[in-house]
């Protein structure tokens, strides 16, 4: 909201200015060459996107003419809808979830991949471990119904027997695996185990992406025609991400710390928001990435994705992925 | 006329204070025995934990509170213009009625995203749900009030040769006022749980925001913390309304909680069966109109004609509507044992409180806490401490259906004739007796007006605790088929869940229809 008034504003002075033959005045041209657009995030502003307000906060976006506003999420609004509508230019989304869209008529692609690595875990307490997904047989497992498919596709990716474990419904929480309700439950590496370990509750992770379970996640879509359009402002946009995330990756106990200075309504705990801030670094950063830059991903890497959405029912092909804007961000 | 007991429906302050006193003991009780296990936070801890956060929480109170003003503002204006409209055009009534109903039962889980897509980034959301939340219980407290006018003064404006419109606004204005007045007493609560599910569609900040946040980072004296606020906002706005109507009204606030079953009928010549189909033909158009005018994508915002495709005419409409179905029944197992445990327990207790009027100072103070706090902050605590599955949903249905009815039938109860009291009493007919033959068959048309009027309430609570804690049947359908673009399921969800709703209301209706001529004629046209 204040952003796009502040842009407003300062472009209706540039345009007086402009207009009074007071151009020289302004401290750069750029200011009235802001083009607005909307980026859509797919939760609650939280250090998940430090990358993203590094880039703005640091001018990476401004610097290229771009002013970017960043739209939270929740659990109510989910991204596809307004990227379609044009909303937002682009939104952060995740291959299945993007999957699923196009099988439902949405004509978007994959442009970049922040999360390399698919951020679900096994989380487990250290004395009933579940260190290998073989653990997992004759083990509870808390977990929303609705995920039951991607433990039946670890089953198939390694070998054991899913109809072995007992899917317990539950909500996203940790009380029913504190509780002894569970032996394990199905989370993310960033959010419960994190929350656990800032309560004072050790925990043991089993990252299914170490098993085989390859999932892009934290992708950054967009709708062909979007792309055909305004290349020039996706291009600057993912320009800009690179330059914010590396800036985080350099110093995340920072970007935690200018998270939760940026957000003071959030109710963001600085713990928690470190500790994620770290364990998110090697889900993004690869041998992949250092080698080519930001998001980067392969015809390989997209194999593996085509294959593990197989088993989570969603058939799909190569072309959605599109490396071609990312190829012009990083200059290959 | 009516012998009031001042025994049921006034309560002694001091009583309930101590009342107050003893749960607020129980609950730091409870806390202190549940001590590691990550669930209950107790009332000390919560008190100091707002207070080192007070400018937080003052901060997400105001922005709360102002989408809730907005969309109370705006909810309770569009209430009112349609019961005037329906005053001044009898023949419309029923539909207006029929469509108000309808679009009250639309479930939060689907229509919260799809506002986020058409007002953009802001309040449009919060502000839109917090008025949906409001408007149908003012339209029904207006239009009883509207009606509530003794005929002889209507005779009079028409003998000074004066129209509807005038006799609306000198006459029945008046006479609606403190009807009007209740009707904002139940939209305030309301308006506050509209703005917060609201803020779940992506909102910047806000006390929605702030019960996500808590709950991801495991941090339970928050989510206590939250949920008591919220509770105490909506005690505090119940009762503020309430005051500042006794010090502008001489009358006190009318309990409406339903419009009388068969009123107002001979106003419109149509069968039930036509209003119904024009009902149903006139949603549909706004429905076409909408998606027409508005050119949203087909994407996400499907057509009428799209749902008929998804559920009846493609190749996977069989493969879709078994998937509906099985969500639908596993719903239905929560929904239906938690109404009626709802209906049972609020009834129950309203008679023992009748009995034995002493237990009311720890009853109640109870009663409205549990009501009070909205369901979207209290959904995760309650799965919590009484399980997931089918209990814990029919539990929280429960707790939604019980107050209305209680506060429903206490007042029932205490509007039993002064002088068939009086003939119970002279012939020392005993608290049984009286109970029996005088007080309960008062208490019948109450009764069962809550029972009509909390069905959509209990539809919404049991999509909202499917949808955010115990991720089964209908609620979690929506929002699953929210996050995989499946739109089409997510509408047809929505349009069974809106049609079942008011299914469910009618079904009382003639229910209640039956039982009344037979034991309250006087109820029945």
């Amino acid at each position: 909201m204040t952003q796009s008034f502040s842009v407003s504003r300062r472009r209706f002075l540039g345009a007086t200015l402009a207009g009074a033959g007071a151009a020289a005045l302004l401290p750069s041209a750029k200011l009235y060459a802001q083009t607005s657009i909307r980026m859509q995030l797919s939760w609650l502003h939280s250090v998940q996107f430090a990358g993203s307000y590094i880039a703005q906060d640091d001018g990476f976006w401004s610097d290229q003419g771009l002013d970017v506003a960043l739209d939270a999420g929740g659990p109510n609004a989910p991204v596809e809808p307004p990227v379609v509508a044009g909303t937002a230019l682009v939104g952060i989304s995740a291959a299945d979830y993007t999957a699923a869209a196009v099988e439902n008529g949405a004509p978007f692609k994959i442009l970049a991949v922040a999360m390399q690595k698919n951020p679900f875990v096994i989380t487990s307490l250290p004395e009933n471990p579940v260190n290998e997904p073989g653990d997992l047989e004759g083990k509870r497992i808390g977990m929303a119904l609705a995920n039951a498919p991607v433990l039946e596709a670890l089953a198939t990716l390694n070998d054991f027997d899913a109809s072995a474990v007992e899917v317990v419904p539950t909500q996203y929480s940790a009380a029913p695996l504190l509780a002894g309700e569970v032996d394990c439950l199905l989370s993310w590496e960033t959010d419960l185990p994190v929350a656990m370990a800032v309560q004072g509750v050790e925990s043991q992770t089993m990252l299914m992406a170490d098993f085989g379970y390859a999932v892009h996640s934290q992708t950054y879509i967009a709708t062909e025609a979007a792309i055909a359009e305004r290349r020039n402002e996706i291009v600057a946009l993912l320009r800009g991400e690179a330059q914010g995330w590396d800036l985080y990756r350099a110093d995340t106990a920072a970007a935690a710390r200018r998270t939760v200075d940026r957000f003071p309504d959030q109710g963001l705990d600085l713990a928690v928001q470190e500790l994620q801030a770290e364990r998110q670094v090697p889900l993004m950063f690869s041998e992949l990435t250092d080698a080519h830059g930001f998001g980067w991903f392969t015809d390989e890497t997209v194999a593996s994705n085509i294959e593990t959405l197989a088993l989570l029912g969603r058939k799909i092909t190569p072309e959605l992925w599109d490396r071609s804007i990312l190829e012009e961000v990083h200059g290959a | 006329m009516i012998r009031a007991s001042s025994a049921t429906v006034h309560f002694p302050g001091t009583r309930m204070v101590m009342g107050a006193v003893c749960v607020l003991a129980a609950w730091q009780g409870l806390a202190a025995a549940t001590t590691g296990a990550l669930l209950v936070a107790g009332p000390l801890e919560v008190i100091n934990h707002i207070a080192e956060n007070a400018g937080l929480y003052a901060r997400a109170v105001g922005v709360t509170l102002s989408s809730a003003a907005w969309g109370f503002l705006l909810g309770n204006l569009a209430a009112v213009v349609l019961a005037a409209l329906a005053i001044l055009r009898p023949r419309a009534q029923g539909v207006i009625s029929g469509l108000a109903l309808l679009t009250f039962c639309l479930p939060l889980v689907a229509t919260g995203p799809i506002l986020r897509v058409v007002f953009g980034p802001g309040e449009g959301p919060q502000i839109t749900l917090a008025a949906l939340a409001v408007y149908y219980t003012t339209y029904i407290s207006v239009l009883v009030g509207l009606r509530a006018v003794p005929a002889t003064w209507l005779d009079l404006v028409t003998s000074y040769g004066r129209g509807r419109g005038t006799a609306l606004w000198r006459v029945q204005a008046y006479a609606a006022l403190p009807y009007l007045v209740s009707g904002l007493q139940i939209a305030a609560p309301a308006a506050i749980l509209g703005a917060l599910v609201g803020e779940f569609t992506g909102a910047e900040r806000g006390l929605g925001v702030l019960t996500l946040q808590a709950m991801r980072d495991l941090d339970v004296t928050a989510t206590w913390a939250i949920a008591s606020l919220a509770a105490v906002l909506s005690i505090m706005l119940h009762a503020g309304i309430g005051w500042i109507a006794n010090r502008v009204l001489n009358e006190e606030p009318p309990l409406i909680l339903a419009p009388p079953v068969a009123r107002g009928k001979p106003n419109y010549s149509r069968s039930g069966a036509a209003t119904g189909a024009l009902t149903a033909l006139i949603a549909l158009s706004l429905w076409w109109g909408i998606a027409e005018i508005s050119q949203l994508s087909s994407f996400f915002f499907k057509r009428p004609d799209d749902v008929w495709v998804f559920l009846v005419s493609s190749d996977t409409a069989a493969q879709n509507r078994a998937e509906l179905t099985a969500s639908g029944l596993e719903t239905a197992r929560a929904l239906l044992p938690g109404y009626f445990a709802g209906l049972g327990a609020g009834a129950g207790l309203a008679i023992l409180l009748t009995l034995v009027p002493g237990l009311s100072s720890v009853a109640m103070p109870i009663a409205i806490a549990l009501r009070a706090a909205p369901i979207v902050t209290t959904a995760p605590l309650l799965v919590l401490v009484v399980g997931r599955g089918a209990v814990g949903s029919a539990v929280l249905v429960a707790v939604m259906v019980f107050f209305p009815v209680l506060i429903a039938c206490l007042h029932g109860l205490s509007r039993a004739p002064g002088q068939v009291l009086d003939v119970m009493d002279s012939y020392a007919a005993g608290r049984w007796r009286t109970l029996i033959y005088a007080r309960l068959p008062a208490m019948l048309p109450a009764f069962f007006g809550a029972a009509r009027m909390t069905v959509p309430a209990a539809v919404l609570a049991v999509t909202v605790v499917e949808w955010l804690a115990t991720g089964r049947g209908l609620g979690a359908l929506m929002a699953l088929s929210a996050s995989l673009s499946n739109y089409g399921m997510l509408w047809s969800v929505t349009l069974v869940v809106a049609v079942s709703a008011v299914a469910g209301y009618a079904a009382v209706a003639r229910l209640e229809r039956a039982v009344l001529s037979v034991f309250a004629s006087e109820q029945v046209q």
